[in-house]
C-alpha cells in the first residue's frame, strides 16, 4: 500500500477541519476526495503532505511512518501536490518553475539532467507556451499546467491534485482527464484527486471519500457514494456539477 | 568558423565568473584608471575605492535580498562586526585593553568569520519569519550589535572610536584601491558561481514562494542559513578592509542602519537579484554624490534623501532596475541587429 492514512485529525482552535478521516491508496489508484466547501479536503492533504501535522492520527507512506514530516521530506520520499490556488515562482520562467521541482524532488540523485526532465514534464502536459515565458504572465489556466508539470517532475509515486480541474472549459475538462489518466498509466502514481466537478471524478475515480465539516459520510465507488442519501443531503442547497 | 567558437567559447567562459565581454571591458578600464589623470590624484582614488567599497558591499547584500527576497537590516552592523574584530586583533597600542598585534592580513579573515557567526545566528533567528518580519528580526540584532560596539569600551574605546592599524605602511592610496578591487572581484565571482548552481535556484524558489518550495523538496533551513552566513561572512571581510584603510572605526559610522540602507538602495538601483547591477552602478553613484558635495553642498545626509528618492522611483516604475534596463536594451538592440541582417540577407543570398 503506497499511502496509509489513519484516523487523521486536525483542530484549528476550536474548529476541526478533519475529523478522524481514514484513507488509503494503492500504486496506479486514483481515489477522489469530494465535499462541500470547507469540509476540510485540503486540509487533510496538507496533514498528510506535511504542510502542517496532524493533531491526531497516523499517517504511512510506502510502508514508512510519516505522520509530521516536512513537505521537503514528504516530497522527497515521493509525494507531490498541486495547489489549489496554483502558486509559481513569479519571476521565473516555466521551464525553471518546473527545473526546481525537477532538482530537488524525490529524483534529485537522478542521472538525467534535471532539464531534460523538466522539459519532459512541460511537454507530458502540454505546456502550450513558450519554455522561457516567465511564470508571472501566465492565466490561471496555464498555471494548473505549469503547477502540474512542477508535481511531475519531482517524480513523484503519490500525487495530490487539489480542484486541478475548476475553471476549466468542458473540452479542456476532457484533456485534463485524459492527461490525469495518463499520468497513472506512465508512472504508475497514485493519486488523490479532490474536485468538485463530478463529471471528474466519476471519469477518473476508482474509490471515492466524501467527507462533510471534517467528517467522512461515505466511501465507495464514484456511482454508490452519488447515490448515498447522506451525500445527496450533503449536497442539498449546493449545486452540483454533474 | 572557428574563430566564431573560439569568441564563443571566451564568452561562455566569462558567463560562468558572471562577466559579458563589455563588463571585462569595463572591468579593465577601471583598474588601469588609478594611472589616469584625474583619477590618479589622491583624494578621487579615494573615491575610487569608496565606489569598489560600496560596490562589493552591494553584491553581498543582494545575495540575501534579491535571492532569498530578506532584507537584512543589520547588514552594516554584521559588516562592523567584523571590521572591530579584525581592528581589536591587529591592536598593538595600549589606548584599549588588549594587544594581540596580529596582522590585519589574518586578522580580517577571523572578522569574515565571526560575521559569518553573525549571520548563522540571524539566519537561525529569523528562520520562523516571512519578509517584513525577517528584516525586522535583523535590525534588532544591528542595534544590539551597535550597542555591543558602544558599550564595550575597554575594547572598542565606544563612541570615541578605535584607530585601528592600516595594511601598509604607505599613505598612498593606489595600493588600497588594488586591494578593494581584488576582494570586489572575489566577493562577486564566488557569490557568482553559488547562485549558478542548484543553490541559486533554491534561493530564489524559496524567496519567491515558500510552501511551493518546500513542495518541491527544498529544505529551506538549509539553503536560509547558508545563505545568510555566507553573506555575513563577505561583510565582515569587507568591513575589515574598512578599518584598516581609513585606520579609524567608531560604531555610528560604521554600523549605523543609514549605512545599510544605502547599501540596499545602491542594490534596488543596480537591480535585485542581479548581483551586478549594484556594483555597475555603486561606482558612477560615489563620483556623482562626491562631485556633488564638494561643488555645492555639503548638507549631511544629502546623499540619502538622492538615493531614497531614486530608489523609490526605481521601485514604482521600473522594478527590474539598472540590470533589468540593460537586458531590455540588449534585447532591443540585438532585435535591431538582426532584423538590419535580414534586410541585407536577399542581396547577399544566392
Ligand atoms: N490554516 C487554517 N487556520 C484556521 N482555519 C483553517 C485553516 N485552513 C483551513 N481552515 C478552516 O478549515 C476548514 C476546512 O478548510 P479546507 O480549506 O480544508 O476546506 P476544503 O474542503 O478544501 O474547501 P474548498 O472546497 O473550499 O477548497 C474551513 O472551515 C477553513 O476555514
Ligand atoms: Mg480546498
Amino acid at each position: 500500500m503506497l499511502l496509509d492514512a489513519e484516523r487523521v485529525i486536525k483542530n484549528f482552535g476550536g474548529l476541526t477541519a478533519v475529523n478522524r478521516v481514514t484513507l488509503q491508496v494503492d500504486a496506479s489508484q486514483i481515489v477522489g476526495l469530494i465535499g462541500p466547501n470547507g469540509a476540510g479536503k485540503t486540509t487533510f492533504l496538507n496533514c498528510v503532505a506535511g504542510t502542517y501535522p496532524p493533531s491526531a492520527g497516523k499517517v504511512r507512506f510506502q510502508g514508512k511512518e510519516t505522520t509530521g514530516s516536512t513537505p521537503e521530506d514528504m516530497c522527497r520520499m515521493g509525494l507531490s501536490r498541486t495547489f489549489q490556488i496554483p502558486r509559481p515562482f513569479p519571476m521565473l520562467t516555466a521551464l525553471e518553475n518546473v527545473m526546481v521541482g525537477a532538482v530537488f524532488g524525490a529524483e534529485h540523485g537522478s542521472k538525467k539532467p534535471a532539464r531534460g526532465r523538466a522539459e519532459e514534464a512541460l511537454k507530458f502536459v502540454n505546456f502550450p507556451l513558450a519554455l522561457d515565458t516567465p511564470a508571472q504572465r501566465l492565466n490561471a489556466v496555464q498555471l494548473k499546467r505549469l503547477d502540474l508539470a512542477r508535481a511531475l517532475a519531482c517524480g513523484p509515486k503519490l500525487l495530490f491534485l487539489d480542484e486541478l480541474a475548476s475553471g476549466l472549459t468542458p473540452g479542456e475538462l476532457d484533456t485534463m482527464m485524459a492527461l490525469i489518466l495518463k499520468i497513472r498509466d506512465t508512472y504508475g502514481v497514485g493519486m488523490i484527486v479532490v474536485e468538485h466537478i463530478m463529471k471528474v471524478i466519476t471519469g477518473i475515480c476508482e474509490r471515492v471519500l466524501v467527507i462533510q465539516y471534517g467528517t467522512p459520510i461515505a466511501e465507495g465507488t464514484p456511482r454508490e457514494v452519488m447515490q448515498d442519501p447522506k451525500v445527496i443531503e450533503a449536497y442539498l442547497g449546493e449545486e452540483v456539477v454533474a | 568558423m572557428d574563430q566564431k567558437s573560439l569568441w564563443n567559447r571566451i564568452s561562455d567562459g566569462l558567463g560562468i565568473i558572471g562577466f559579458t565581454p563589455l563588463g571585462l571591458v569595463l572591468l579593465i578600464v577601471l583598474a588601469l584608471l588609478p594611472f589616469v589623470s584625474p583619477f590618479n590624484q589622491e583624494h578621487i582614488l579615494r573615491w575610487l575605492i569608496m565606489g569598489a567599497f560600496l560596490a562589493a558591499q552591494c553584491v553581498a547584500f543582494d545575495f540575501t535580498a534579491g535571492y532569498i527576497n530578506v532584507v537584512n537590516f543589520g547588514f552594516a552592523a554584521i559588516l562592523g562586526a567584523g571590521a572591530y574584530t579584525s581592528a581589536v586583533l591587529a591592536n598593538t597600542s595600549p589606548v584599549i585593553s588588549v594587544q594581540p598585534g596580529l596582522s590585519p592580513w589574518i586578522g580580517i579573515w577571523i572578522g569574515a568569520l565571526f560575521a559569518g557567526l553573525i549571520g548563522f545566528g540571524v539566519g537561525i533567528l529569523t528562520l520562523r519569519l516571512r519578509g517584513i518580519f525577517a528584516a525586522v528580526m535583523a535590525w534588532f540584532v544591528g542595534i544590539a550589535l551597535l550597542g555591543v560596539a558602544n558599550n564595550l569600551t575597554n575594547i572598542t574605546r565606544g563612541p570615541m572610536g578605535m584607530a585601528p592599524r592600516t595594511f601598509l605602511e604607505t599613505t598612498s592610496n593606489r595600493p588600497y584601491f588594488y586591494i578593494i578591487l581584488a576582494m570586489m572581484l572575489i566577493v562577486y565571482i564566488t557569490l557568482r558561481l553559488v547562485v549558478r548552481s542548484r543553490f541559486g535556484l533554491a534561493f530564489k524558489a524559496i524567496g519567491q514562494n515558500f510552501d511551493a518550495a518546500r513542495a518541491s523538496g527544498i529544505n529551506p533551513t538549509l539553503y536560509r542559513v547558508f545563505n545568510f552566513t555566507l553573506s555575513a561572512f563577505f561583510a565582515g571581510w569587507l568591513g575589515g578592509f574598512y578599518a584598516h584603510y581609513f585606520g579609524s572605526l567608531t560604531p555610528q559610522t560604521l554600523m549605523h542602519t543609514s549605512k545599510t540602507v544605502e547599501v540596499l538602495a545602491l542594490a534596488y538601483i543596480g537591480g535585485r537579484g542581479s548581483l551586478w547591477g549594484g556594483m555597475a552602478i555603486a561606482f558612477p553613484f560615489v563620483f556623482g554624490i562626491e562631485a556633488l558635495r564638494s561643488n555645492l553642498t555639503d548638507l549631511p545626509g544629502l546623499h540619502l534623501v538622492i538615493y531614497g528618492v531614486l530608489m523609490i522611483a526605481i521601485m514604482v516604475y521600473y522594478p527590474a532596475g539598472f540590470a533589468g534596463f540593460y537586458a531590455w536594451a540588449k534585447d532591443k538592440l540585438s532585435g535591431l541587429l538582426a532584423r538590419a541582417r535580414g534586410q541585407a540577407q536577399p542581396i547577399e543570398a544566392p
